[in-house]
């Protein structure tokens, strides 16, 4: 890479840009959130509060529960929906394109005053009604990774050898396409629980209790508490995501690596 | 400096000489040296990673030289920006602005020559003309194919009517059928125009049916320029007899100084440099075509193994002591009695062989 | 649907026919999953929004749309997802340019999840991040007092609409990366070498292919910033009950009951109109999104 003076300057001033409006708020939150009792010093006591208060942990499962509840649905639905798609049902593609467009087109808010009008008593009255519409706001997230996912891979040569050798659907979908698609199976995981961790309207709107509107009312007591929360749960996911990556890209040379290996 | 008459053109000489140019830890051309005269054709082959793309970017100005010189018409175009050249290149693939209409991207290079509208328009047409797409002028590169597309990216290369055509593998990304007949067109019209043109790919009958001369090359090395005629008879190097042309590398002992001892027959050495004194393992490199079936007393035995019919020619693998497979074309009359897991003998009938370490 | 069968005539061996897709009926999962969770809500919703106190058919509740504190909170909510849209779109894009061309596979790979983090963050978390950094304690208030520059000593506040664009920035601006870098990326070396090769400089490459290419990405990412800002409701919540008129807040806080109107359906009325808004938005995304595509095809 030639670095001419143009270059520089440009990277120069994006890191800039970079470090000012991301970094710093990140940091000052940061040192914020390790400020001591009544504003003084620094120390974890903000962290220890928060782990300490009453609803914690409570709140924290149910949250979990109903992330990885969420995240099992939105499997069990939509991968057979994606690969049938993929492989014939064609026409039925540009609806299910627009059905799963349509969470982003429609605002969450009026998805959640919809959803009050609409739901009968049996679903309104568990929490677990919010499972079915966490997987509805993941939907263009986790339909779009499969897809991806999908179109990455000869699925219809696969599907066609898996059959002719005599395997029946599920046996076809369990054991030859969910592991062609592991990427895109964990992707579309991993952004369904992020999402149904860290969903706040709906929840609040529907007028039910998770972890996201717990910390908001605990905020009230303890502002300090709730923002070391925050940091903490954001600077994490970042680190998580950073760490991810950085193993995702070496395993993948790795394995280059070695078929070149093999054929050199 | 546009004329519209297709006839007589200017167009350069190229002279190439001691370009070293260095990627890295890679080495992509080391003392390279090329001259080109005007209207000739040369076409530079060779496999992936031989540096005659890199060649050919310098040339265009698209890479820097680390050193050695690049003259045109005696002019140091080293230093040179891109842009000021004065060559039409065609790309790989991805050679037409998307936004634009077939028209539009011809007449991108005129508008920035600031050549005036009516004029454009005669240029463009012409050049569709010549192209045989006239009728496509007011479609987008995503509504043609890929050989149509390859088409206008010629024309659109030959509008600024450059003294020096560029060719960058142009035909490699297109069907098979599709390339044997744009390379024609290509040669045609480079004919027809005199323009001095370099043609990069790796598909030897691509560059040995439409080039003047072909240029050879291995590891950043030309290995040999020559009529095609000459590249397959007369092979300099054991890389160039092996791959340009199909050759059987059987084993062989060294005789005599000057003689190497295949398949029971002595035959002289083609490429007399070869280090002769080491006493390695040696294969000799024989074409097809210097194979003849022979009697028995005069041959080497072997059994047939496969037989492949090409028309006026087939193929035969005949396996020999020592599981060795040599394949041999042989006129299709002569061997329409001969079937698979018969036994057969063959003989060398060249005069001599290129010969490489084992 | 298609049928292979695959017969064989030798004796005593089975004739297997198998079709590689079954019927349609394996989509209806899906098809009754999203109806009844989805399109059955919205339809309820906008068929509510038209009735009125009594269960008549009214146009009522959308007259409080049109005029006063309602109409005022959508020209806000509006101008507030166009300005957060606009700083996001224009940054992100001088951000995209600069990894694009810049950045090793490493690094890249690396922004990118850490784009795709930050551009899904919002909501309480980073309300709250913000108020610990702009706070009146915050670190980054203090900073800039030390050097001289008090924020707070004219009437600003977090919790203002300023100050909602700035905590909206933080997530809009890595959306335009995520959404806008494929479409630099996009932009074939070929292209640009072409241009070379014909003679033409910079600007003209830029004018003339760089610009008209990348237009309707540029487009189309700014549309889906605009529906997210427009939409976004956790975050604002967090930091302006009250304070600022936004759509969402004002419906959320009829929802809670703090606020009774005449008319019971007045939120739905709001809702419906959101997704009018955002749905035009939307519009635009899909059309810009079907022109580059076009070009991707080439």
């Amino acid at each position: 890479m030639r670095f001419s003076p143009s270059k520089i300057v440009t990277i120069t001033l994006a890191t800039l840009l970079a470090v000012l409006i991301f970094l710093l708020p990140l940091v000052a939150a940061s040192e914020y959130s390790f400020r001591g009792a009544g504003g003084k010093g620094h120390s974890f006591i903000n962290y220890q509060w928060l782990v300490q208060q009453d609803g914690f942990a409570s709140h924290l499962l149910t949250s979990l529960q109903l992330a990885v509840l969420a995240g099992l649905l939105n499997l069990i639905l939509m991968v057979p929906t994606a690969v049938l798609l993929h492989i014939s049902l064609k026409r039925w593609r540009p609806i299910v394109d627009f059905i799963c467009i349509l969470p982003l087109i429609i605002p969450v808010v009026s998805l959640a005053i919809g959803a009050q009008v609409s739901m009968p008593k049996i679903v309104q009255n568990t929490q677990y009604e919010l499972v079915f519409f966490f997987v509805i706001i993941a939907l263009p997230f986790t339909y779009r990774t499969l897809d991806t996912s999908l179109s990455s891979i000869d699925l219809k040569t696969l599907v066609e050898a898996s059959r002719s050798l005599g395997a029946h659907w599920i046996t076809t979908i369990v054991r030859v396409i969910v592991p062609s698609i592991k990427g895109g199976i964990t992707g579309a995981l991993f952004l369904s629980f992020a999402l149904s961790l860290g969903e706040f309207t709906i929840t609040s709107l529907l007028h039910w209790d998770t972890f996201p509107t717990w910390t908001v009312v605990a905020a009230q007591q303890n502002i300090l508490g709730a923002i070391a929360l925050s940091v903490f749960s954001f600077v994490g996911a970042v680190l998580l995501m950073i760490i991810i990556s950085t193993f995702a890209v070496r395993k993948r040379s790795a394995s280059i690596s070695h078929i070149e290996e093999v054929i050199a | 400096m546009s004329t519209l008459e297709t006839v007589q053109r200017v167009s350069s000489k190229l002279e190439l000489r001691n370009i070293y140019r260095k990627f890295g830890q890679v080495v992509a051309l080391d003392d390279f040296n090329l001259t080109v005269e005007p209207g000739e054709l040369i076409a530079l082959l060779g496999p992936s990673g031989c540096g005659k793309t890199t060649a050919l970017r310098i040339i265009a100005g698209l890479e820097r030289v680390d050193s050695g010189r690049l003259d045109v018409n005696g002019i140091d175009y080293v230093a040179k920006p891109a842009n000021q050249r004065d060559m039409g290149m065609v790309f790989q693939s991805y050679s037409l602005f998307p936004n634009m209409t077939v028209s539009e991207n011809i007449e991108y290079g005129l508008r920035v020559r600031k050549i005036d509208s009516s004029k454009r328009k005669k240029i463009i047409y012409e050049k569709l003309e010549l192209v045989a797409l006239a009728q496509k002028s007011n479609s987008y590169p995503h509504q043609l194919s890929g050989g149509q597309q390859q088409r206008v990216a010629l024309a659109r290369a030959l509008a600024i009517e450059p003294t020096v055509l560029l060719l960058d593998e142009p035909l490699s990304a297109l069907d098979a059928q599709v390339r044997a007949q744009i390379r024609e067109e290509i040669r045609r019209i480079q004919l027809s125009l005199g323009i001095t043109t370099i043609f990069v790919t790796h598909d030897q009958e691509e560059a040995m049916s439409i080039a003047d001369r072909v240029g050879v090359m291995s590891h950043g090395k030309l290995e040999q320029i020559d009529q095609p005629i000459t590249i397959y008879n007369n092979p300099l190097t054991p890389f160039v007899a092996s791959f340009v042309g199909e050759a059987n590398r059987i084993p062989a002992e060294l005789a005599e100084p000057g003689y190497v001892k295949v398949l029971e027959q002595t035959i002289r050495v083609a490429n007399q440099s070869f280090d002769h004194s080491h006493g390695l393992p040696v294969s000799a490199l024989v074409r097809p075509e210097s194979l003849q079936i022979a009697s028995e007393s005069e041959g080497t035995p072997g059994q047939v193994v496969i037989k492949s019919f090409l028309g006026p020619l087939t193929k035969l693998g005949i396996t020999i002591e020592g599981g060795l497979m040599v394949h041999i074309n042989v006129a299709s009359k002569e061997v329409s009695s001969v079937d698979i897991g018969n036994r057969i003998s063959f003989k060398i009938v060249a005069e001599e062989v290129m010969v490489e370490s084992a | 649907m298609k049928e292979i069968a695959v017969a064989n005539q030798s004796e005593g061996t089975i004739r297997r026919s198998f079709s590689i897709s079954p019927r349609t009926s394996p989509l209806f999962p899906f098809f009754i999953f999203v109806g009844f969770f989805l399109i059955w809500p919205i339809i309820s919703l906008i068929i509510r929004s038209f009735k009125g106190n009594e269960d008549e058919w009214t146009f009522a509740n959308y007259s409080p749309l049109l005029h006063g504190s309602y109409f005022h909170a959508f020209v806000v909510s509006i101008k507030l997802a166009s300005i957060t849209a606009l700083i996001g779109a224009i940054l992100g894009s001088f951000f995209v340019y600069a990894i694009v061309n810049n950045a090793g596979p490493r690094v890249t790979s690396v922004l990118d999840s850490v784009c795709a983090v930050f551009a899904n963050s919002g909501g309480v978390p980073l309300a709250f991040m913000f108020i610990a950094a702009f706070g009146t304690e915050g670190l980054f208030t203090k900073f800039l007092k030390s050097i001289g520059w008090d924020i707070y000593a004219g009437k600003f506040t977090l919790f203002s609409f300023t100050g909602v664009v700035l905590v909206y920035s933080f997530f809009q601006i890595p959306l335009m990366i995520l959404v806008f870098k494929p479409a630099l990326q996009g932009l074939r070396k070929e292209w640009s070498e072409a241009s070379i090769n014909l003679g033409a400089n910079s600007t003209t490459y830029w004018r003339h292919v760089v610009i008209p290419i990348l237009t309707p990405s540029f487009l189309s990412a700014f549309f889906l910033l605009f529906a997210g800002g427009f939409s976004a409701y956790a975050t604002a919540r967090a930091m302006t009950v009250g304070t600022v008129p936004l759509v969402p807040i004002i419906i959320g806080t009829l929802v809670d009951g703090n606020v009774i109107s005449n008319q019971t359906n007045l939120g739905d009325a709001l809702a419906v109109g959101m997704i009018v808004v955002a749905g035009v938005a939307m519009s635009g995304y899909l059309i810009a999104q079907r022109r580059a595509n076009r070009w991707r095809a080439a």
